[in-house]
C-alpha cells in the first residue's frame, strides 16, 4: 500500500493532522525520478518546532534551487502519530512526496539541542534504518548532521556518517554536487565518504578512532585514513550580503511556535560571554546591511502574507544601523498591517521608545537577562551588564507602564557562592521597591525570576569546568525559592535538574555515550526536551546497563592538557584563547567587546573580522 | 462599503486544517495578492472577514462561504482570479459576488446545510436502506444525548425537527458502504451536527462502523431570504 493511502486512514485519528500532510505554500514540487540527490532535512522534534527554525527555511530554499537536488522535510511524529505508525506499519516519511526516508540518498539531521538526540535514534528506527553507520549497507541513505551540537559530534559519531560544521550554505551545495558525481561513478559508499574528507567543514568520524587511558580520558585519536584532515575546520560564509536568503519561505497551515517572516540581521556576536557557545562558535560577526534586510523583509512579507515580522541575531541592538533599521521596518510594518517583533533587545532608551510604540496599550512582558546576581559573578562570565544598567532600565520600564518583568539567571556558574544567589534575590527586591517608589503601589506588578542550570559546553572558556551536582542545584533552587517567596509580586521558576544533567553529559560526551543513548531509546526515551516526556529514571537505567558513568562527563573537572573529544573540531577560535578566557574568569576579570578591542580569539586568522575595534 | 462573498471548496489534504487555520490562510492570501481588507478600529485591529459556518476538521466541502470587506472597490472577477492563482491544492474559489451594504452577516442568515456521509459498515446491512430511513423518521421523537458545554452535563434532546431532509443509498455490492445525504438545521438559531445523526441513525439501525473511516462532505449552505 502506498504511504499516502495508509496515511489518509490515520489522519482522522491524530491530533493536528496537518503536521503530516505537507502541501503548504512555497514547498518544492519536483519529480523524484529526475533527481540525482534526494536529501531529507530531518528535524528531530515536532513539525511546529521545526517549522519555526530559520535554518530549515534557508537550507530548504538553497538546496531546492539546485536542479539535481530535491530537499524534502522530515519531522518527528508526535506520540499519538508514532503509536499509530507503529501499529499500522507506516514508516517515517517525507512531507513532500510521502517517500520512505529509507529511499532518500542523504538524511540530514539538524542538531539544535542535546536533548533531541534520542529522537534522532527513534526517527531512524521509524524509518527502518539501522542506528549505527557500521550496521548500514548500500541500500541505506547516508546519515548526515549539522548545527551547533555538531561542534561536539562525538556522542553521535557511531550514528552519523558525516557531520558538516559551521555555516551550511556553501558546504551543503558542495556535498550534494559531490554526491551526484559519486552516484554517477557507481562506486561504493566508502569512496564517497573518503571524498567528503576533502571538503572543508566535513567530518567523517569513521576515519578517526579514539584510544583511551585507564582513567577513561582520551589518550590519542588515531587517524584511519591518511588523507583525512588532522583537524576539521568549520565553514564560514564571509559575506551575508551576497549569500542567498529565502524570501519565499514555507508558510505552515497550522500554527507553528513562531509564525512569522524573519530576517537574520547578523551572524555571530562580539560580546564574548564566557558561558555562551553560540557566541564562540558563530564568530566572527557578519552583518547584513539595512537596505538588504529591508529588501528581504518586504519580499518575504509579499511571498508569505505573514502578519508578523521578526529580525534575528544573537543580540539585536548590536547591529551597527539598528536605530534607522528599526524605524524603517516599523514603517514597512505599519503600511501592511504587520506587527513587528524585536527579540533580544538591549534595554536602552531607544529600545524603550520603540517597544512602547510597537506594543502600544497591550504591553507584553519585558525580559531582562542579567544571568548572574552580583557584579563579581557577571565579571566572571563576562556579561557586561552593571547594577546601574539593570535598575536604570527597570525605572524606565516602570515609568512607561510595564507591569510584567521577566528576569533570567543561571545557577551553577563557575565560582558561584550563596552571596551571588542573595544577589538575585536582592535584584528582584530592589525592582519591586523601584516600582513602589514610582507608582506608589505594590499590587498589579509581577516579576518572574527564571533560573536555568548552567551546562558547560564544548568550545567555550568553561569547557573544562565541572557542572554542579544534582544536590548542589537543588540546594540552590530551594535557597532561592525560600527567599523569593517572601517578596510580594515575585514568582520563581527553575529548570529541571535532571534534564540539565543529561544535557551536560551529551554536551561534552565522547563516543562511548552513544551506547547509552541507543539503550535509552530502546527503553522508551524520546522528546527529552519536553518536561512532560523526559524520563530520567530510564536514562539512568540506560547508563547503568551500558556501564557508562554519566558523571564522568557532567561533573568532572578537566585539566588543560587533557585531550577533549571535540579537539579535532576547529571552531575557528584557538584553545589558547579559551584557556586565557577561563583564567580571566577565575580571576574575575572582564574582557572587552571585540568592537572595543580585539581579544585575540584567533578567528581573524581565518577570515577578515570587520568589527574589530569599531566602537 | 465594499462587501463581498466568495464560495469555495475545501478538499483533499486541506480538510485536515482547522477553522482557525483556514481563517489565517485567507488573511494571508489577501495580503499576498495585495487586496487590502478593511480592519476594525480599536486596540486590537482585525480584518473584517468571517465564514458563514465553521467546518469541522476532517470534513471536506464543496459549498463554503466567506464574507469580507475591502478598503477599495475591486471587481469581483479579479478577486476570484487572484485568490485562485495562489490557493494551495485543495481549495478552489467557485464564485465571488458583491454583497449589498448593511444587512446581516452570513452567519446570522445561515439556516440549513447539506451533507453527504459515506459510511463503511463493519457488517452488511440486511435491510433496505430507504425503508430503514423511513422507520427512523417515523419515530415520534428522535432522542439523542447532547453534551452541554456550560453545565458539563449530557441532556436529551429531540433532533427530529432539525432534520429537514434525509435519504440513503448503498454504494457497493455487499451492502457495506452506505451514503446518507441530509439537509440539517444550521446556524445560530438551531444547529444539528452530522455527527449526531450518524450516531443516532446507526444506533437505531443497530449497525457498527469505525468513525475514522467515515467521510463527511458539506455540499451546500442555505441562507434565509438572500
Amino acid at each position: 500500500m502506498k504511504i499516502t493511502e495508509q496515511l489518509d486512514k490515520l489522519l482522522m485519528r491524530v491530533e493536528k493532522p496537518a503536521r503530516y500532510t505537507g502541501g503548504e505554500w512555497n514547498t518544492a514540487k519536483k519529480d523524484p525520478s529526475k533527481i540525482k540527490t534526494r536529501f531529507g532535512f530531518a528535524f528531530p522534534d515536532t513539525y511546529e518546532i521545526g517549522m519555526s527554525y530559520l535554518g530549515l527555511q534557508i537550507i530548504y530554499h538553497l538546496l531546492n534551487k539546485e536542479d539535481s537536488v530535491y530537499c524534502e522535510r522530515v519531522f518527528a511524529p508526535a506520540l499519538d502519530m508514532e503509536a499509530l505508525m507503529r501499529t499500522e506499519g507506516l514508516p517515517l516519511f517525507t512531507l513532500e512526496t510521502k517517500s520512505e526516508v529509507k529511499d532518500l540518498d542523504i538524511l540530514g539531521f539538524t542538531l539544535q539541542y542535546e536533548l533531541s538526540f534520542s529522537n534522532i535514534i527513534n526517527m531512524l528506527d521509524l524509518g527502518g534504518i539501522p542506528y549505527k553507520s557500521s550496521e548500514r549497507d548500500s541500500g541505506d541513505p547516508f546519515i548526515a548532521a549539522g548545527g551547533p551540537c555538531a561542534f561536539n559530534p562525538e556522542p553521535l559519531a557511531d550514528v552519523v556518517d558525516f557531520f558538516m560544521l559551521g555555516d551550511g550554505e556553501e558546504v551543503l551545495i558542495e556535498v550534494c554536487a559531490l554526491h551526484g558525481r559519486w552516484k554517477d561513478s557507481g562506486q561504493e559508499k566508502e569512496v564517497f565518504l573518503k571524498q567528503l574528507t576533502q571538503i572543508k567543514g566535513v567530518y567523517v568520524p569513521k576515519f578517526y578512532s579514539p584510544v583511551y587511558n585507564d582513567d577513561g580520558t582520551i589518550k590519542e585519536i588515531i587517524k584511519n585514513y591518511e588523507q583525512a584532515p588532522d583537524m576539521v575546520e568549520k565553514c564560514i560564509v564571509e559575506d551575508l550580503e551576497t549569500v542567498d536568503f529565502p524570501v519565499n519561505s514555507i508558510v505552515p497551515f497550522i500554527e507553528a511556535v513562531h509564525d512569522r517572516a524573519v530576517v537574520e540581521i547578523f551572524r555571530g556576536c562580539s560580546r564574548g560571554c564566557r558561558f555562551c557557545q553560540a557566541g564562540m562558535i558563530y564568530r566572527p560577526v557578519r552583518e547584513r546591511s539595512k537596505d538588504k534586510i529591508k529588501e528581504i523583509a518586504a519580499q518575504q512579507l509579499n511571498a508569505t502574507g505573514h502578519e508578523e515580522l521578526s529580525i534575528l541575531s544573537l543580540s539585536t541592538s548590536d547591529h551597527s544601523e539598528i536605530e534607522p533599521l528599526v524605524k524603517e521596518l516599523m514603517h514597512i510594518c505599519k503600511e501592511n498591517n504587520v506587527s513587528l517583533s524585536l527579540p533580544s533587545l538591549r534595554l536602552d532608551s531607544f529600545s524603550f521608545k520603540v517597544l512602547s510604540e510597537i506594543q502600544g496599550y497591550k504591553k507584553s512582558g519585558l525580559t531582562f537577562a542579567p544571568e548572574a546576581g552580583t557584579q563579581r559573578l557577571r565579571d566572571v562570565i563576562n556579561k557586561s551588564i552593571t547594577d546601574h544598567d539593570i535598575y536604570h532600565s527597570m525605572e524606565q520600564a516602570i515609568e512607561l507602564g510595564w507591569t510584567n518583568i521577566k528576569l533570567y539567571f543561571m545557577v551553577g556558574l563557575p565560582t558561584e557562592t550563596f552571596e551571588d544567589l542573595d544577589g538575585i534575590v536582592e535584584i528582584a527586591k530592589n525592582i519591586t521597591d523601584i516600582n513602589y517608589r514610582i507608582t506608589g503601589k505594590r499590587g498589579r506588578f509581577n516579576i518572574t525570576v527564571s533560573v536555568s542550570n548552567f551546562v558547560p559546553k564544548a568550545h567555550t572558556p568553561f569547557q573544562w569546568v565541572p557542572q554542579n551536582t544534582a544536590e548542589q542545584f537543588r540546594e540552590k533552587h530551594y535557597y532561592l525559592k525560600d527567599r523569593l517567596k517572601k517578596i510580594k509580586g515575585v514568582s520563581f521558576n527553575y529548570h529541571g535538574t535532571d534534564a540539565s544533567h543529561m544535557e551536560a553529559v551529551f554536551a561534552r560526551g565522547d563516543r562511548r555515550v552513544c551506547d547509552a543513548l541507543i539503550r535509552a531509546k530502546e527503553l522508551g526515551c524520546k522528546f527529552d526536551g519536553w518536561r512532560e516526556h523526559f524520563q530520567y529514571e530510564l536514562w539512568i537505567k540506560a547508563f547503568q546497563e551500558t556501564g557508562i558513568d554519566p558523571d564522568f562527563y557532567a561533573i568532572r573537572e578537566r585539566s588543560y592538557d587533557e585531550i577533549l573529544p571535540w579537539d579535532l573540531i576547529d571552531a575557528g577560535i584557538s584553545k589558547k584563547f579559551l584557556m586565557t578566557e577561563n583564567n580571566q574568569a577565575i580571576s574575575g576579570v572582564q574582557s572587552p567587546d571585540c568592537r572595543v578591542q580585539c581579544i585575540g580569539c584567533g578567528i581573524n586568522e581565518k577570515v577578515n573580522c570587520t568589527k574589530e575595534g569599531t566602537l | 462599503m465594499n462587501r463581498y462573498v466568495i464560495k469555495f471548496s475545501k478538499e483533499g489534504i486541506l480538510r485536515y486544517i482547522s477553522h482557525l487555520d483556514l481563517l489565517r490562510l485567507f488573511k494571508r492570501s489577501f495580503k499576498r495578492v495585495g487586496i487590502k481588507l478593511l480592519y476594525s478600529q480599536g486596540f486590537n485591529p482585525h480584518p473584517k472577514m468571517s465564514f458563514a459556518q465553521p467546518l469541522s476538521l476532517g470534513y471536506s466541502s464543496t459549498g463554503e462561504y466567506l464574507e469580507f470587506e475591502t478598503t477599495t472597490s475591486v471587481p469581483a472577477g479579479e478577486i476570484l482570479t487572484k485568490i485562485n492563482s495562489i490557493m494551495p491544492e485543495g481549495i478552489l474559489i467557485l464564485s465571488c459576488d458583491e454583497l449589498t451594504e448593511g444587512g446581516k452577516t452570513l452567519a446570522a442568515l445561515t439556516e440549513y446545510a447539506d451533507y453527504e456521509l459515506s459510511i463503511p459498515l463493519e457488517n452488511s446491512l440486511d435491510e433496505n436502506v430507504k425503508e430503514l430511513i423511513d422507520k427512523y423518521m417515523h419515530q415520534e421523537q428522535i432522542k439523542v444525548l447532547k453534551h452541554q458545554r456550560k453545565s458539563g452535563k449530557d441532556i436529551e434532546i429531540d433532533i427530529k425537527p432539525l432534520i429537514s431532509e434525509i435519504d440513503g443509498t448503498i454504494l457497493d455490492n455487499n451492502n457495506k458502504l452506505i451514503m446518507l445525504t441530509v439537509k440539517l438545521a444550521a446556524g445560530s438559531n438551531a444547529n444539528l451536527s452530522p455527527e449526531m445523526i450518524l450516531t443516532s441513525f446507526f444506533n437505531f439501525a443497530e449497525m457498527t462502523y469505525d468513525r475514522a473511516k467515515v467521510f463527511i462532505k458539506r455540499t451546500e449552505i442555505y441562507f434565509s431570504n438572500n
